[in-house]
């Protein structure tokens, strides 16, 4: 894997070098925070059921930055996707595959590109929803293992997402493909989730779909966390079943994302 | 033993297309060795394949005492290549390109350190090697190009139109900078172009290849001496002239090239001349152009091929959409 580390830190490089899409992909979480956050607060018109709705949550940010966290590492991981169809354009590709370098250490430095990109993105979103009024209020019992599996769950999703669409991209030379691809499966990945919703505001068809999307599984688990802090023996079962859907559902989509990449990539 | 051997390297494209036909070359160590031909004849796709990007569908080849197909890893460590497309990253700087490959070979550091600066004063690029790529002109890209394909210390390079869309003037630099590698690297250097002069400028050797095979083979001169004098071409007024006009001077070998053009051998033609003409006239026939090509290697090409390297290089479509990205992203 000789070029694993090499091709990684130019992803690194050229994000932090890029002005423009470094500050955009640090705006992108704050605005999700103040204008998703605030404005969809689904509690407003029925404050009565509020705790009801937001199961235990004390505000609606508090209810929603596990959905926010795990959005923000589905549209980051497209641009792995994004990329590699950059380097196929413009030329890098070709030098890459002509190089004593395995084909998937190619594709993977994308995706561990996109993951540090996810996990300073997540972490300014979690820093500024604690800063805003009426934001984040995290429970009296939060502590470092709460942190720990948060991060942890991050990194897996931002993981699988970037795996997701560098495995797309693999074979796909037009820019305007991917993006088609892209626009028809966040829709359903983002919607048809616990991401921004609770299950019991969900028509019982799509709440049933959702239980199987990755992006509810690492919602529920920070929302859990989050909301709970010391978890009782029923929480943890919650957060441990959604975590081991999540690491098996990564391991499956990378091994598919490297065997792909080492037969079937080509300039 | 070769540098680069092939053996009955043949690639069949899905269409049917057959874009090399069943190649046999043997390429000495230390030797400069051409590949020229028309677009499409094939030159970069044997370059693919003794690169080991593209699979052979049948034959195999050895580089540098490794077969392409069984040691493709091997021969990846022993080559290196200037492909025809630009693959620096714009966003880094020369130095970062340029030590990210040597990391692809696992070269050490301080190694690697040392053949890059010696390199980058090779090709005179130390004022710029600290800034990003983007900024670069064309001719300092391929330099950048030209060493990046050496800081692992191949045995073989591989040079796919290196002076593509240069100026005069940075062409002849770049030939150069070629020469100077080959002396002090005691490299084998092996050079495809559509650029008479620039194979006739730098190789030792070369094949003349046409629609997947090899047409002829030898050094510059040998092929030179080969046509065996000058290579008249007349033109006529209207088609039926130049029909009868190839007719009348078979015994120069006459032949028809376009419509209105024949062309004819003649060992000295400002001897030939006189009698050519008259024979011409006897028959009523006056050419309105004569063109006299003394032997090079656009005669070989000519000879051998049949018809003239265009002038300009046909973009393809995706090739214009890569240029045009490029500068959308400037």
């Amino acid at each position: 894997m000789s070029g694993l580390i090499p091709l990684t830190m130019r992803e690194i490089k050229k994000w932090y070098r890029n002005p423009i899409f470094f500050v955009v992909g640090l705006l992108q979480p704050l605005f999700w925070i103040a204008l998703f956050g605030s404005a969809f607060d689904i509690t407003r018109a029925v404050p009565q059921y509020s705790f009801y709705i937001l199961q235990g949550a004390p505000d609606y940010i508090t209810f929603i930055i596990g959905g926010i966290a795990t959005t923000t590492a589905l549209f980051t991981g497209m641009f792995a996707g994004m990329n590699i169809i950059w380097d196929r354009r413009l030329g890098p590709l070709s030098r890459f595959l002509a190089s004593p370098i395995r084909r998937s250490s190619i594709v993977m430095s994308k995706v561990l590109g996109a993951t540090v990109r996810i996990m300073v993105q997540v972490l300014i979103l979690f820093v500024a929803a604690l800063l805003l009024p009426s934001g984040l209020i995290l429970p009296k019992g939060f502590n470092i293992i709460d942190v720990f599996i948060i991060a942890l769950t991050v990194l897996l999703i931002g993981i699988l997402f970037a795996s997701l669409f560098s495995a797309i991209a693999i074979r796909i030379t037009r820019q305007e493909t991917i993006m088609g691809i892209v626009n028809l499966v966040n829709l359903p990945l983002m919607f048809a989730s616990y991401a921004l919703f609770p299950k019991n505001l969900m028509a019982p068809w799509i709440g049933d779909i959702a239980q199987y999307n990755p992006v509810s599984w690492s919602a529920v688990i920070i929302r859990t966390l989050v909301i709970n802090g010391k978890l009782s023996g029923a929480q943890w079962s919650t957060v441990l079943n959604n975590l081991i859907y999540l690491i098996s559902t990564t391991i499956l989509v990378v091994l598919i994302t490297i065997i792909l990449a080492e037969k079937e990539i080509r300039n | 033993m070769y540098s680069v051997e092939t053996f009955n390297l043949t690639k069949f494209y899905s269409n049917g297309i057959k874009a090399v036909d069943k190649i046999n070359l043997q390429i000495n160590e230390g030797e400069i060795y051409g590949l020229l031909g028309p677009n499409g004849a094939g030159k970069t796709t044997t370059i693919k394949m003794l690169t080991t990007a593209l699979k052979p569908t049948e034959g195999t080849a050895k580089v540098a005492g490794f077969d392409i197909i069984k040691e493709s890893m091997m021969v990846r460590r022993n080559v290196g290549i200037v492909p025809q497309d630009l693959t620096a990253d714009e966003d880094l700087t020369g130095i970062e390109n340029l030590l990210m490959v040597s990391r692809f070979y696992n070269v050490p550091y301080g190694r690697a350190k040392e053949s890059i600066d010696r390199l980058v004063k090779l090709v005179d690029l130390k004022d710029a090697i600290n800034k990003p790529v983007g900024q670069y002109s064309g001719g300092m890209r391929r330099r950048l190009e030209l060493i990046m394909g050496l800081v692992h210390n191949p045995k073989v390079l591989f040079l796919d139109e290196p002076t593509l869309g240069l100026d005069v003037q940075t062409r002849s630099l770049m030939w150069e900078y070629i020469r100077n590698i080959q002396q002090l690297q005691n490299i084998t250097i092996i050079l495809t172009s559509h650029y008479l002069e620039e194979v006739d400028a730098l190789s030792n050797r070369l094949s003349i290849i046409n629609k997947g095979k090899i047409v002829v083979t030898g050094t510059p001169e040998e092929l030179k001496k080969s046509i065996g004098g000058d290579i008249v071409m007349l033109t006529f007024k209207y088609g039926k002239e130049a029909l009868q006009a190839a007719d009348i001077l078979k015994s120069y070998k006459a032949s028809r090239i376009t419509e209105l053009t024949i062309k004819i051998k003649s060992s000295d033609f400002s001897k030939d001349s006189q009698i050519i003409l008259s024979i011409l006239k006897q028959s009523n026939l006056e050419p309105i152009r004569i063109q006299v090509e003394k032997p090079s290697l656009d005669t070989v090409f000519l000879e051998y091929v049949g018809r003239s390297l265009p002038e300009e290089e046909g973009d393809s479509d995706s090739r214009k959409m890569m240029l045009m990205m490029r500068r959308l992203r400037r």
